[in-house]
């Protein structure tokens, strides 16, 4: 008998357990999912279905523009496999070490829907060395 | 020279292929005659991984740009230090080094005594399995990531090694990580082949006699994941230790797992039940870490370094599946006759199951977040992911209940009930007391609350039962508990630098301050300078608290010869504290000499720094001395 209690504790908790966790997660899913998309991707959504979105992409060559004033850049981000597809990013703060023309970056934000530019939060650059494509140029 | 270690490779391949088929084949047959000769045969593998190793080593260090692995990885100018370190820089040298990792503690594993006590049946599963393993391995070096490419025309000079993986930071956390997955290989084909060769009534348990093996590998992975941390804080420049990027996340899950297994392994060689859930934690551990290198290297989730997908990512799925069914498999058919029913929950039994059961649920939670880009392909058209406050919102929380654990866990009898009810008492009433210093110290996120606290309680409580209970100074409990005062140390670290970081990024003109809470920082002037393979600008920061002077910042901005005036690197520079630690890191300088910096407040990191520490030198207390007479006494 006393057995038999102690394995209905154990699932009881184990339910608890589970219940918890499925809350959590379910919060978290609900409200800090964003999209993960290429450039051709974002271009294919409305502005406001993209209230927040990871880009990925290439920077484009020309047309990299350093703030003058505090920090920050503004720059063409271009779909890895389609060069066509472009979308003009500002992003304001610090400017990772390894950001260049060529580079492949993640940028996180949204599109301003008066200028249609991709205002980042958050601008990172891929590990260089580490890339194999990269050392294959 | 290079088609030298590349055949030596594929020789290792065959003999892993035919004696494992040999090991297999007598299985099959009831027999174990060729044992010897199989053993033997491990042997002569793990030479022949070594001589390729020592191959790929020797080309690396003379420069040899033949070798299309050294030309992508290192250069004229890289020291001698970092050449032999360019062995994991790249893919198909650290699956090299994994294969000769596994190999290396298949070779120690051998030489134990715990080894020679294994009936002969379990050492033949034991070999067909570990066999299999390794001639996986073998098998990717020597098609999709052969580190002993040859490149034509040989070029003048190599592409060099990133600068970010110049630091001594960056450079032990792969192989540890890699010794750590090769470690844990062992007990995990040990404890199938136990499970499959049925368990023989004289024979030890397989967490008995891979005990120290297990140990080394989690020893091994900790010491990755913490190693890891500090390059990102130091080398980095952006002022944490963790970001929850894949990468990150991939090397975290099979120390989650790896970690379950330790608590649920406590009960089955104390207690001798969860005999399955064991056998099935530890192969899960060693999968983890296969599917880590999977969700690593095939390029399945965009990261920040994450290598580009180099055709083994289909093969290493492969694996992972076909390795999960036969663990599941095994697990579920064994069947030990002397398991008893757990004790009830509120024993150290049921409490270590529960901390075991947080442990694999943060796994499986970082694990899905991870993935979420390619599962939410499921349901949605364009993928989605997951930012980091999910992660912090979520991995946070049952973090801190695993640190409440760990407080209430020393105080509890194994058959249930509470072991001593005044030292139970005063722990909890560190725990409330930290805690309510804390709220009225303006530390209020509740979350925080919870993990100092119990943190407090927990080394409070470990202080209390060292000074109290002679019977708990023997190794096996010094070096637990150490770990675990390394955990509570950890836990403080991360629940005040994480929600209590202060930082900002500003441009400062020459002579002017900025000022960041009670610190004042003043920017004196920028000079040049040079080094070997570099030149650098360096700011003077003078930091004032509260008018006092402080000490001085000398943040660096690097630029290597080698990789181009386009793209310079910072090195920080910091005023060390085991409270508040004043960071800062150059992030550009105009031609009038304004600097542009990123400067934070850190509190309480150093604790995370001198947590880790101890979580990776107690272990080496607990390493014990297998005795036959362990054998015994589990058999009576």
């Amino acid at each position: 008998m006393a057995k038999k209690n102690g394995k209905s504790v154990y699932i009881a908790a184990l339910l608890l357990f589970l219940g918890g966790l499925g809350y959590l997660l379910f919060t978290g899913f609900s409200q800090n999912s964003v999209y993960f998309l290429e450039v051709s991707e974002a271009l294919a959504m409305t502005p406001d279905q993209l209230g927040s979105a990871r880009l990925f992409g290439t920077v484009k060559a020309d047309n990299i523009k350093r703030h003058e004033e505090g920090l920050g850049v503004n720059f063409i981000l271009e779909d890895a496999n389609d060069k066509s597809l472009v979308l003009p990013v500002v992003f304001k703060g610090a400017v990772p070490d390894t950001f260049k023309a060529g580079a492949e970056v993640i940028v996180e934000g949204n599109i301003d829907d008066a200028t249609k530019a991709f205002q980042a939060r958050t601008l990172m650059t891929k590990c260089p060395s580490k890339y194999e494509k990269k050392n294959r140029e | 020279m290079h088609l030298l270690a590349f055949l030596l490779l594929v020789a290792s391949l065959l003999f892993a292929i035919g004696f494992g088929a040999a090991a297999a084949l007598q299985i099959w047959q009831g027999r174990s005659t060729l044992l010897h000769w199989i053993e033997k045969s491990q042997m002569m593998i793990t030479t022949l991984i070594t001589v390729s190793s020592f191959i790929l080593l020797w080309a690396l260090v003379n420069f040899d740009f033949s070798n299309y692995y050294v030309a992508s990885y290192t250069s004229l100018d890289l020291p001698l230090f970092y050449r032999v370190t360019a062995f994991w820089a790249g893919q198909a040298g650290s699956l090299l080094f994994w294969a000769w990792s596994v190999a290396l503690c298949g070779i120690i594993f051998l030489y134990t005594n715990a080894y020679q006590a294994l009936s002969d049946g379990t050492k033949m599963w034991f070999w067909m399995l570990f066999l299999t393993f390794i001639g996986f391995f073998l098998f990717l070096l020597t098609t999709w990531s052969n580190p002993f490419l040859l490149i034509s025309p040989v070029p003048a000079d190599g592409n060099g090694l990133n600068p970010l993986l110049q630091n001594p930071g960056m450079i032990f956390p792969p192989p540890l990580l890699f010794l750590g997955y090769g470690g844990f290989t062992i007990p995990s084909c040990l404890a199938l082949a136990q499970a499959l060769n049925r368990k023989q009534p004289n024979e030890g348990s397989w967490t008995d006699a891979s005990r120290n093996m297990i140990l080394f590998a989690w020893l091994n992975l900790t010491a990755g994941i913490i190693l890891g941390c500090w390059w990102s804080y130091m080398e980095l420049g952006w002022g944490g230790y963790w970001a929850w990027d894949p990468v990150e996340n991939a090397s975290l899950i099979p120390w989650l797992v790896g970690s379950a297994f330790l608590h649920t392994s406590v009960i089955e060689s104390r207690r001798g039940k969860l005999h399955r859930t064991n056998t099935f934690l530890v192969a899960l551990t060693t999968i983890s870490a296969v599917f880590a290198t999977y969700l690593v290297r095939s390029g399945v989730v965009e990261s920040l370094h994450a290598f580009g997908d180099g055709g083994v990512g289909t093969p290493l799925l492969i694996f992972v599946l076909f390795f999960t069914a036969l663990s599941l498999f095994a697990s579920i058919t064994s069947k030990n006759p002397n398991a008893r029913p757990m004790a009830e929950l509120f024993s150290r039994e049921g409490l270590l199951l529960v901390a075991a059961w947080f442990l694999i649920a943060l796994g499986v939670i970082i694990l899905i977040a991870t993935m979420w880009p390619v599962f939410s392909k499921f349901f949605t058209e364009n993928p989605q992911g997951l930012d980091q406050q999910f992660y912090n919102k979520v991995c946070m929380p049952l973090a801190a209940i695993i640190s409440v654990l760990l407080m209430i866990c020393p105080w509890m009898k194994w058959k249930g009930g509470v072991k001593s009810g005044i030292m139970l008492g005063v722990v909890t009433a560190v725990f409330i007391a930290t805690g309510a210093a804390m709220y009225f110290a303006g530390y209020q996120i509740p979350v925080s609350i919870l993990a100092v606290g119990s943190a407090a309680g927990c080394i409070a409580g470990i202080v209390l039962l060292f000074a109290t209970d002679p019977a708990a100074r023997n190794n096996r409990a010094i070096g637990a508990y150490g770990v675990h005062l390394g955990v509570a140390l950890i836990v403080i670290g991360i629940a005040f630098s994480g929600p209590y970081k202060k930082e900002i990024q500003t441009q400062i003109s020459r002579g002017e301050t900025a000022t960041l809470e009670e610190y004042t920082f003043k920017y004196k002037q920028l000079y040049e300078g040079e080094a070997r393979e570099y030149i650098f600008l360096q700011a003077e920061i003078d930091v004032y608290e509260d008018g006092k002077l402080l000490g001085t910042l000398e943040p660096q901005r690097r630029l290597y010869h080698k990789f181009g005036k386009n793209r310079s690197f910072a090195e920080v520079s910091l005023i060390p504290s085991l409270g508040e630690e004043i960071y800062s890191s150059l992030l550009g300088a105009d031609a009038n000499g304004n600097i542009t910096v990123t400067l934070s407040i850190e509190p309480m990191v150093n604790w995370f720094w001198i947590g880790g520490t101890l979580m990776c030198l107690f272990p080496f207390i607990g390493f014990t001395r297998f005795r036959k007479s362990e054998k015994v006494t589990d058999a009576a």
